[in-house]
């Protein structure tokens, strides 16, 4: 993997802000070196990761309840076909925690029962204040992975000593990306801080159409930092998606190909220059195929965006 | 710490209702036989607590016990607590309730349970009708299949439910160590449930706080605190408080 050239990349993005936006900002590459083993792998959008220069699929898949299933196999095989949708449709990032019980079993089972180790790009968080080498080895175990591409101190929990485990690792090199999250809008403070002292990769917020905070500051400082951003509850938990069903979509959505809110949603995330990938969970096959689909064809510009945020404001 | 206090209730819904309640369709498929016969064996003990008697009372709390060693086994370690790791927490609770009701059942003075027609009795039985009528089928209600019922002996629920009933029902010192554990849990139940979006939560924490107050009567009343006599003991008919 080539080394980044930080300051060409910040150079090279232009003015920061809410600059005209169009699909040249995620880059269409012909097709996914990772995934190479399915020849039907679509084309689509990926974003650079900017300490890296890696280019990765600007829609991801999360964890978060939806993959809690426990021992029942018929639920553990429907994730699987999730997974699988997912790959199919261009995706790698999967995202989970040790906080999510069953999860990150059920994802080493998909990834087994796919074949499908070597297509994803693993992250995980740490989530204790105790024993963070002890967490991490056991979400290895769990996922039948020895390396994660990220690992995140998640939601900032024992910051103090995972922080630098995680730095450690990377040098190690037993780890390629060290990260943070947060979530509704918690602790941002703090985030921003380490955001402006640490040597951060990633960092993971949540942002969508009705939860903008982040674009004041968060965000821009990203761009500056060449932080590259994951997006966590792009559909505010599946709340927004459900309140949006059976109103039309916009006119505007053909323009932009959108054949659903979720997409209309995904776009306008994807379409910010500072947000790398956002992350919707699903149960749904056909909705992980859907979400990935966004990372295809035109992004909406700057204007465009504000009127899908202000046309998802009135109706929700 | 700071981090740990930003966190809500609904940060610690991991599942889904629809993952939890399979959680009772794949074990009352698999484990048809023992909860079928854990539900037989509550409602034996549950008809020996109804009748005024002092033989049985042995009986039941062998039964209750072997209850809770079952549910605490068959449903939280088997199928609940992969999905939620809280569990983990509460499940020495159960070998303490199994271990207890044990106790209670070889002490040379056991238990008396019957109904004596005061207030306590009566929430008594309405959460023994609760936990074995009403709970397991409010699922049909609003639309699960049978296969999905949660039943008394099996599912944590209604079995911590019920014997919240059965000490309310029971005479003798020393009783409230007992409740505790079904109490925590029914509080445990009714946050998740909550959270879940289920109307049934409530039924769980109405449970609690009748119980907490029956209990509290008792103890304003002297009930908890004083020895049956020798009298009591041998003429259940005598039962007076
Ligand atoms: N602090 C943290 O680190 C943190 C906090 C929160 C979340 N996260 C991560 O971020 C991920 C995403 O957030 P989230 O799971 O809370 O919420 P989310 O992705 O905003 O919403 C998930 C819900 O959206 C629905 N959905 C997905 N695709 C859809 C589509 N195409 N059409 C209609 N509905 C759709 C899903 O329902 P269906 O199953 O019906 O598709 C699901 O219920 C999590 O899974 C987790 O990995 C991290």
């Amino acid at each position: 993997m080539s080394e980044i050239d930080r300051r060409n990349f910040i150079k090279g993005a232009g003015a920061l802000g809410l600059a005209g936006m169009s699909a040249s900002i995620g880059q269409t590459v012909p097709r996914l070196a990772r995934a190479a083993s399915s020849a039907t792998v679509p084309d689509v959008i990926r974003k650079t990761v900017a300490s890296t220069g890696e280019k990765i699929p600007a829609v991801g898949l999360g964890s978060w309840i939806t993959f809690n299933v426990g021992n029942d196999m018929v639920l553990r095989d429907q994730c699987a076909s999730v997974v699988s949708a997912f790959f199919n449709a261009g995706g790698r990032m999967i995202d989970s925690s040790p906080m999510y019980g069953s999860a990150q079993e059920v994802i080493g089972y998909c990834l087994d029962k796919l074949g499908a180790h070597d297509r994803v790009f693993s992250t995980d968080k740490v989530w204790t204040s105790g024993d963070g080498a002890g967490q991490i080895a056991e979400t290895a175990e769990r996922w039948h992975t020895r390396n994660f591409d990220l690992l995140q101190v998640h939601n900032l929990v024992g910051i103090n000593e995972n922080l630098p485990l995680l730095f450690r690792m990377k040098d190690e090199g037993r780890l390629r990306y060290v990260g943070i999250t947060t979530s509704h809008g918690r602790r941002t403070d703090d985030m921003i801080a380490l955001m402006k002292n640490e040597r951060l990769d990633f960092v993971q917020v949540t942002y969508n159409p009705v939860d903008r905070k982040v674009e004041e500051y968060l965000l821009p400082l990203a761009y500056d930092r060449g932080i590259a951003v994951i997006v966590n509850r792009p559909f505010r938990g599946g709340s927004l998606t459900q309140q949006l069903e059976g109103e039309p979509l916009p006119e505007f959505a053909a323009d932009l190909k959108a054949e659903s809110w979720a997409q209309l949603i995904l776009k306008y995330l994807i379409a910010h220059p500072s947000v790398t990938c956002p992350i919707p969970a699903t149960t749904n096959p056909a909705h992980a195929a859907e979400n990935m689909r966004a990372a295809t064809g035109v992004l909406p510009d700057d204007k465009m965006r504000e009127q899908i945020a202000a046309v998802i404001g009135v109706l929700v | 710490m700071s981090e740990w206090w930003d966190y809500g209730l609904a940060d610690f819904l991991l599942f889904s209702p629809r993952v939890y309640y399979r959680l009772f369709e794949t074990m009352n498929s698999v484990w048809w036989i023992a909860v079928l016969a854990a539900f037989v064996a509550g409602l034996v003990a549950a008809g020996l607590a109804m009748r005024h008697g002092h033989r049985g009372n042995r009986v039941i709390l062998v039964l209750l016990s072997l209850i809770w060693g079952w549910a605490g086994y068959g449903f939280l370690w088997q199928y609940y607590q992969p999905i939620n790791w809280a569990v983990a927490y509460i499940l020495p609770g159960f070998v303490i309730e199994a271990v207890l009701l044990a106790v209670f059942a070889a002490r040379p003075l056991p238990l008396r349970f019957g109904w004596r027609g005061d207030l306590t009795s009566c929430v008594g039985a309405g959460l023994l009708v609760v936990a074995f009528v009403i709970y397991p089928f409010v699922g049909l209600i609003e639309g699960r299949d049978l296969i999905q019922a949660e039943l008394f002996g099996s599912a944590a629920d209604p079995t911590a439910l019920g014997t919240l009933g059965f000490v309310l029902m029971a005479r003798g010192t020393w009783r409230w160590l007992l409740l505790p554990v079904p109490l925590i849990w029914c509080v445990f139940a009714s946050a998740t449930l909550w959270v879940m979006d289920q109307q049934v939560a409530y039924v769980m924490f109405v449970a609690v706080w009748l119980t907490i107050f029956s209990g509290w009567l008792d103890l304003k009343n002297g009930v908890t605190t004083r020895r049956l006599t020798e009298a009591e003991r041998a003429t259940p008919a005598s039962l007076s408080d």
